[in-house]
């Protein structure tokens, strides 16, 4: 794992994923004029933040985008994309709860009441968006974490992450455009063409193999 | 500017409810909470305290002029 | 009464004579003028008024504003049999001054060294008589038992009230209707049939037939800036005064200074005590926030520098407020105030506000609190200790009622609150027995439609003045130039001339494009008969006590002001003045 890290931390593609993926966020947030807001509150944002752009970077890192990982072993495409599917999966499973957390901190509604409030307001549409990307989400984690004792062939499998991915990135894109403090336009764009993007790649990527299936059938 | 911004609202309307003044309503397309009535704005913080997601941002400014009784 | 009449047309004969001070009344009147709101122009209604629709609602026991007093007149109405509807202009917990209030008094008898009868007799001296023993100690008598109801719903548990007030309020599915103002009292024979207002929500006008009203609406001021009392304007007190009840304590007088920096700013003024958990308090009677630092700020301009409470400011100024020697002191030392107190209010906080009010540190300077109520001392005169009304069926609690529970200065830290929490309590089931007694009640369709005309006329004018200039040039006549602070006949005429052309002139024709702008509306015109009632107030009481100073009579006189003043209104409209004797209820 090693050597094949240090290759994919030399590559080009690693360098733009990151100005991309990471860099374009921060400067994003950067730049908006924002309230002022505590250190913790600020950290979380960005953190949620970041995860969210890692998530969407999934559909970059893998065999989806060939340039991206044609001189990495496949293996190690596929370790970079569990240790990122796992970490800023489980940090944005983690959100709901990650949201009320400086409430601890803070005169004002306890974190329960603020979580309670959160999740009850379903009149509104950007958290029923987010409670639908959120349930999604725990599908992408859970079904990798137990794929091997699910009773599914690895294609089947991989159809459906491929699937939930899909509709989690689009979900929650929509969410975070909805509802985010920080989704002003320019992240708006940022984050819609990073999923569009990405549901494009992946649908390519669907579709070459299909061809490729039928011309083998 | 009294409560200054609204960001990251979910439209709960708790705002609406606990505002002692009035100030806040709820867009009626979105849902979503916004300053309607700045001048009346008392600067207590009550909806800030109140809100679930830590939306508001209030500054210590009044909007409109200020009667005192002796500066 | 006579008096009064008198005086009246004094004020009008010697309006021109007047008009020096009137002239510097006129300039502050128009601070609201060249950034405020537009004063006159068109009405553009921002709602349809013929989709407008009428709401009859029915109950044994209406209870008026959703704070302390109004919590405890709901459970304790409900307990007793009763069917209870709450009404409130604002949110459970959330509106009026209670959200605000974070020391509660609770009188322990076993654990405190001062008897009952000695705690009311010291309060009785920090009042300088003007208190009602019957309340001071009904309020200690009671509070231990409040707190610890209260204690029960988890209301020491959070600096926001909403989740403890709605605890009791959900066990008792007890109604409650939130931002709905009141606007009108219904009377039919004598007594009171029910009330009227409006949704801020929709556009509904709404109808309410009790046999009994509790009025738990608090007392108010003029809006003051950097005071979170910005929806109280006394419309408890004003709807009741409009059917014939009688009204007091309208002399007395808050003397809260304020913050020099961003006046307005209540939350940073009150130095984060918002942003605590309430606590309990101890005896410790004191004689506080009366007007002697504004008498400083008067005699010898600002800034004026702090010093403690209860000194009236009298160190280095002669004259000015009375405040009796046992009283001059810096508050009661901190173990005064017992163990196991919680995070209760420093030395510095008036009763009820639980902490150091605006101004008490940081840079002091200008106050806006002027005509804004001490609390318990505005209100409806009470005609028993059971906070009945002059008008049967009308019943007042908490600073909706002219308890005078401390008199006309702060007394002892706390017992605004304790004593909103009692006379909720004891309105709520003396109104309840009062149902009992009331077979039928119905509102006569005559009456039904002329309260309706009266709500929705700023709505239907063609044209007119915006209720936020009205208000900016009410406080401009009532706030500065020390009008209420260090008083003196020439300029509480000159200001009561200006009032009353804005009742005669400006209230008739406000303007309201949609319904914040009806409650606005109705609150301004609250506010000016408020006005104009605490400027004859003053007026009348030619002497200084407590809160009250007058600069042309600066001593106490007890030989004839050993009595409370009550204004109502008589036969012909007008506002009407009498005495009522400190030991006396009204006959």
């Amino acid at each position: 794992m090693g050597l094949n890290m240090r290759v994919y931390i030399k590559s080009h593609y690693f360098i733009l994923s990151g100005l991309v993926f990471t860099g374009i966020p921060l400067l994003i947030w950067t730049l908006d004029d924002m309230a002022a807001r505590s250190l913790l509150k600020d950290a979380l944002s960005i953190l949620t933040l970041l995860a969210f752009c890692q998530m969407a970077g999934q559909f970059f890192w893998a065999r989806t985008n060939r340039g991206a990982v044609d001189n990495l072993k496949m293996s190690s495409v596929v370790k970079y994309h569990k240790i990122i599917g796992y970490t800023c999966g489980g940090l944005l499973l983690l959100h709901p709860v990650l949201l009320v957390v400086p409430r601890f901190f803070e005169a004002g509604i306890t974190p329960l009441a603020a979580f309670t409030t959160v999740v009850t307001t379903v009149t509104s549409q950007g958290v029923v968006l987010g409670i639908i990307a959120w349930s999604l989400l725990l599908v992408l984690v859970l079904t990798a974490l137990v794929r091997r004792t699910l009773p599914i062939t690895y294609r089947t499998w991989r159809g459906l992450h491929g699937m939930a991915a899909i509709g989690f990135i689009l979900i929650s894109t929509w969410h975070v455009i909805d509802l985010g403090r920080h989704a002003n336009i320019a992240f708006s764009v940022f984050i819609a063409i990073l999923a569009v993007g990405g549901v494009l790649l992946l649908g390519r990527h669907y579709n070459i193999e299909a061809i490729k299936n039928n011309g083998e059938a | 500017m009294t409560i200054e911004r609204i960001e990251g609202c979910i439209g709960c309307g708790t705002c609406v409810k606990t505002c002692p003044t009035d100030v806040i309503r709820q867009d009626p397309r979105t849902g979503k909470a916004f300053i309607k009535y700045p001048a009346d704005c008392q600067i207590c913080h009550l909806c800030r305290m109140y809100c679930p997601v830590d939306a508001i941002t209030i500054s210590p400014e009044k909007s409109i002029p200020v009667v005192v009784s002796w500066g | 009464m006579g008096t009064l009449q008198k005086q009246k047309d004094m004020s009008r004969r010697n309006f021109m004579a007047l008009a020096g001070g009137a002239a510097g009344l006129a300039a502050m009147a128009a601070m609201g003028l060249p950034t405020g709101p537009k004063a006159y122009s068109a009405n553009i209604p921002d709602i349809d008024i013929d989709s407008l629709t009428f709401v009859e609602n029915k109950t044994d026991v209406l209870v008026v504003g959703s704070g302390m007093a109004g919590l405890l007149a709901a459970v304790k109405a409900h307990d007793a049999g009763a069917k209870v509807l709450m009404v409130s202009k604002g949110g459970l917990g959330t509106s009026g001054q209670t959200p605000f209030a974070r020391g509660i008094f609770a009188y322990d008898p076993a654990a405190e060294k001062l008897s009952l009868d000695k705690f009311v007799a010291a309060v009785s001296r920090s009042a300088l008589g003007t208190n009602n023993p019957v309340f001071t100690r009904q309020m200690a008598r009671h509070s231990t038992a409040r707190v610890r109801e209260l204690k029960a719903w988890g209301f020491f548990d959070s600096p926001l009230y909403r989740d403890a007030f709605s605890k009791p309020i959900a066990e008792r599915n007890i109604t409650i209707m939130e931002r709905i103002m009141l606007t009108h009292l219904i009377k039919e024979n004598g007594r009171i049939a029910g009330a009227a207002g409006f949704s801020l929500d929709e556009a509904k006008v709404h109808f309410f037939t009790s046999k009994s009203v509790i009025l738990c609406t608090g007392a108010g001021g003029f809006k003051p800036n950097g005071f979170p009392i910005c929806d109280l304007t006394h419309d408890g007190t004003i709807m009741a005064y409009r059917i014939g009840a009688k009204v007091t304590g309208k002399e007395w007088n808050d003397g809260h200074p304020g913050q020099g920096e961003n006046a307005a700013a209540c939350f940073e003024g009150w130095h984060g005590v918002f942003a605590r958990k309430p606590g309990i308090t101890g005896v410790g009677v004191r004689h506080d926030l009366g007007v002697g630092l504004n008498y400083r700020a008067y005699m010898t301009g600002n800034p004026v520098v702090m010093s403690p409470p209860g000194k009236g400011g009298s160190n280095q100024v002669k004259g000015g407020p009375y405040v009796p020697d046992e009283f001059k002191r810096h508050g009661p030392p901190r173990g005064e105030q017992g163990p196991e107190k919680g995070p209760g209010p420093p030395e510095c906080g008036p009763p009820g506000k639980g902490g150091a009010p605006p101004g008490m540190a940081g840079t002091l300077a200008g106050g806006s609190s002027a005509g804004m109520s001490i609390h318990k001392s505005e209100g409806l005169v009470p005609i028993n200790d059971r906070c009945a009304s002059t008008i049967p069926g009308l019943y007042a609690a908490g600073d909706a009622l002219g308890s005078h529970l401390a008199g006309g200065i702060y007394t002892q830290i706390g017992s605004s609150l304790s004593g909103s929490a009692v006379q909720g309590a004891i309105a709520g089931e003396a109104a309840s027995g009062y149902c009992r007694s009331v077979k039928k009640i119905e509102m006569s369709k005559a009456e039904k439609n002329r309260v309706k005309q009266e709500i929705l006329a700023p709505l239907k004018r063609e044209a007119g003045y915006s209720s936020a200039w009205v208000t900016q040039t009410l406080q401009g006549i009532m706030i500065p130039n020390f009008v209420l602070y260090i008083k003196k006949e020439s300029l509480l005429k000159a200001a009561l001339a200006y009032v009353e052309e804005l009742r005669d002139h400006h209230v008739p024709m406000l303007r309201a494009a949609d319904l914040h702008e009806l409650r606005l509306s109705h609150e301004t015109a609250n506010m000016i008969v408020n006005a104009e009632m605490k400027l004859k107030a003053s007026l009348m009481r030619k002497e200084s006590r407590g809160s009250h100073f007058r600069l042309d009579y600066p001593d106490m006189d007890t030989q004839n002001w050993n009595a409370w003043i009550n204004i109502y209104q008589g036969k012909d409209g007008r506002m009407k003045l009498e005495k009522q004797a400190f030991d006396s209820w009204p006959a």
